[in-house]
């Protein structure tokens, strides 16, 4: 009977050494002290604050329409990505399958430096347009992968039988096809989204005037204090990153059965 | 569902854009407050945009890739002059900022008249010691503290070469824009003397660490730590007797800027005495305006951490871009950090 519960023990630790730093942030977002540390009382007037600045609320709104935007794009794109490579087997399709997977291990930094240079290239100016496009760019490969994992199990045959009942190609796509791959379509979405959210170093490159989104807006505050503000915005941020984690998961829970 | 997704992402879009003109400004965060920046707003019908930058390089890196759109910069005095020789910079038109002859000149001497045709000054600081004086044992006001071993661990100095190895070179009395390579050599031995004596390099948390009384002596900026000490007055903020860094932060138009009238109105505004002494009274920077300087509480214009008395003026330098020199000191500050 030991192995379990060392094992407890350990699961145990390695939650609390994950969380904790978290459950800390948690707490100092509402201690009135500007600078941390010492506790000198509940209060909420970081979230006033947060509530007030409405340079962050810019920022809140530019991160929702980049993520929401490239999203949406990026889940079509990504979903036909998959649909191509699973459904057609030359070397067209390891060719594609192969750029699409490379975006995923590409370091950032190289990413972000190549989009920018295509946009000094192109004469394209700096701002929301750009972020959106290079978003999309990596977005679609987190998609496509994670429906090529659901068309693994995909039945081909179905797709086959519909065709010979004399279904459309339309039909098949729109009643057979995507609505079999619905939950890994809007987990992959979902994933797409929430990497968009808190994307720094690709997006460094390519913001604008007037386009800082949310995690480019906190590293520019973190520097000159205003801790406490970013305490308060980053509980809500994990609030609804973990209402969204759950909801990633009980799509995918679906899925296996 | 899809319709309603898409007009809402037009609406949005489209919501950005109307015709109220934008001032777009690129700065520090929480150097301009937003009541000051709302009045601005009303007053010239406007929007003012603020978006912001941890560090001079990540400012530069933008401007210098074509990251243009920008109507009001706030570099610090160094990277005016390497900024203005790449072209990015307007010339101020002196003109349109009448302003500027109540301008202190007094604190104005190391910026040559270079620099202020391309950009003028907003606000000074300077680089000093935060302190926990009642658990310091014998304080003398000097950079030789970082020698003591009793207050080891307890003490940090900032992560930035041009301001740790300048400081060593002011305790050996040299410049801190020095070029030669034998003072440089000294000035980093000492530094990794202190480094055995302090817990660690430290750009931020050095704040909380001297609010809470885990650190005991820091290296940071006036504006940064006088604001600690005005939440916790244990703290205390001093320069040392060898003399410190200076550095001003400057406000410069950008070649391409879309807007440069309302940058001048801007400044203008944010000049008038009353605007000018609030902000200095929130950020504790010296804001170089002398008809300011009268609206300022007599405490707060006693105050030796915005205002030095003229005996330690002397002693002040600003850090100046070396150009290729400056391998130097990046050569020392890697055999400092490894």
């Amino acid at each position: 009977m030991r192995r379990p519960r060392f094992s407890g023990f350990v699961s145990i630790a390695v939650l609390l050494f994950l969380y904790i730093p978290i459950l800390i942030l948690i707490i100092s977002s509402f201690n009135a002290s500007r600078f941390g540390g010492e506790w000198e009382g509940f209060s909420l007037r970081w979230y006033v604050r947060l509530f007030q600045d409405r340079e962050i609320w810019h920022a809140v709104q530019n991160t929702l329409i980049v993520g929401v935007t490239a999203t949406v794009i990026s889940t079509v794109l990504g979903s036909m990505v998959a649909y191509a490579i699973f459904r057609f087997k030359s070397y067209l399709q390891k060719i594609s399958f192969l750029l699409t997977y490379s975006t995923l291990i590409l370091p950032e930094v190289l990413m972000g430096m190549s989009m920018l240079l295509l946009f000094m290239t192109l004469f394209v100016p700096l701002g929301l347009t750009t972020i959106i496009i290079t978003h999309t760019t990596f977005c679609i490969a987190y998609v496509a992968l994670v429906v090529l994992a659901r068309l693994e199990h995909f039945n081909i045959d179905v797709i086959e039988a519909a065709q010979d009942v004399g279904a459309s190609l339309t039909q098949v796509a729109f009643k057979i096809v995507i609505p079999m791959l619905m939950p890994a379509i809007l987990s992959g979405a979902l994933l797409a989204f929430t990497i968009s959210i808190d994307d720094y170093i690709i997006t460094s490159f390519v913001v604008g005037p007037g386009s800082s989104t949310l995690p480019i807006h906190i590293y520019g505050m973190i520097k000159f204090g205003a801790t406490p503000e970013v305490n308060a915005l980053s509980t809500i941020l994990i609030l609804i990153t973990f209402f969204l984690a759950f909801f990633t998961q009980s799509l995918t829970k679906e899925s296996v059965v | 569902m899809r319709k309603f997704l898409l007009l809402s992402v037009f609406l949005l879009l489209t919501g950005c854009d109307s015709s109220t003109p934008e001032l777009h400004l690129f700065g520090w965060a929480e150097m301009i407050d937003q009541q000051t920046i709302r009045r601005f707003e009303q007053k010239y019908q406007c929007r003012v945009r603020v978006d912001t930058y941890d560090s001079n390089e990540t400012m530069y890196a933008k401007l210098r890739s074509g990251g243009g759109g920008y109507d009001l910069i706030i570099p610090t005095q160094n990277y005016v002059g390497i900024m203005a020789q790449q072209g990015l910079l307007q010339e101020i038109d002196q003109e349109k900022l009448p302003y500027l002859k109540d301008l202190d000149q007094s604190v104005l001497t190391p910026l040559s008249p270079e620099i202020l045709k391309y950009s003028v000054p907003f606000s000074i600081s300077y680089t000093g010691l935060g302190l926990r004086l009642e658990k310091i044992p014998d304080f003398q006001n000097s950079w030789e503290i970082f020698q003591r071993p009793n207050l080891r661990k307890r003490m940090t100095l900032l992560n930035d070469y041009r301001e740790v190895i300048g400081c060593a070179l002011i305790t050996l009395g040299y410049s801190v824009n020095t070029t030669s390579k034998e003072e440089i050599e000294k000035a980093t031995r000492l530094v990794l003397e202190w480094k055995k004596n302090i817990a660690k390099f430290e750009n931020e948390q050095y704040k909380n660490g001297i609010a809470t009384g885990e650190f005991l002596v820091v290296q940071g900026s006036s504006s940064d730590i006088l604001q600690v000490v005005e939440e916790n007055p244990l703290v205390s903020f001093q320069i040392p007797e060898e003399g410190s860094v200076v550095a001003y932060d400057m406000f410069a138009i950008p070649k391409q800027a879309p807007n440069p009238e309302l940058a001048y109105h801007f400044l203008n505004f944010l000049f008038q005495p009353e605007v000018a002494a609030s902000l200095m009274q929130r950020t504790y920077q010296l804001i170089p305006n002398r008809l300011a300087y009268d609206h300022l509480p007599e405490k707060f214009r006693e105050n030796p951490g915005v205002f030095p008395p003229e005996s330690v003026w002397e002693k002040l330098e600003p850090i100046w871009d070396l150009g290729e020199n400056v391998r130097l000191y990046h050569e020392a500050w890697d055999s400092i950090k490894d």
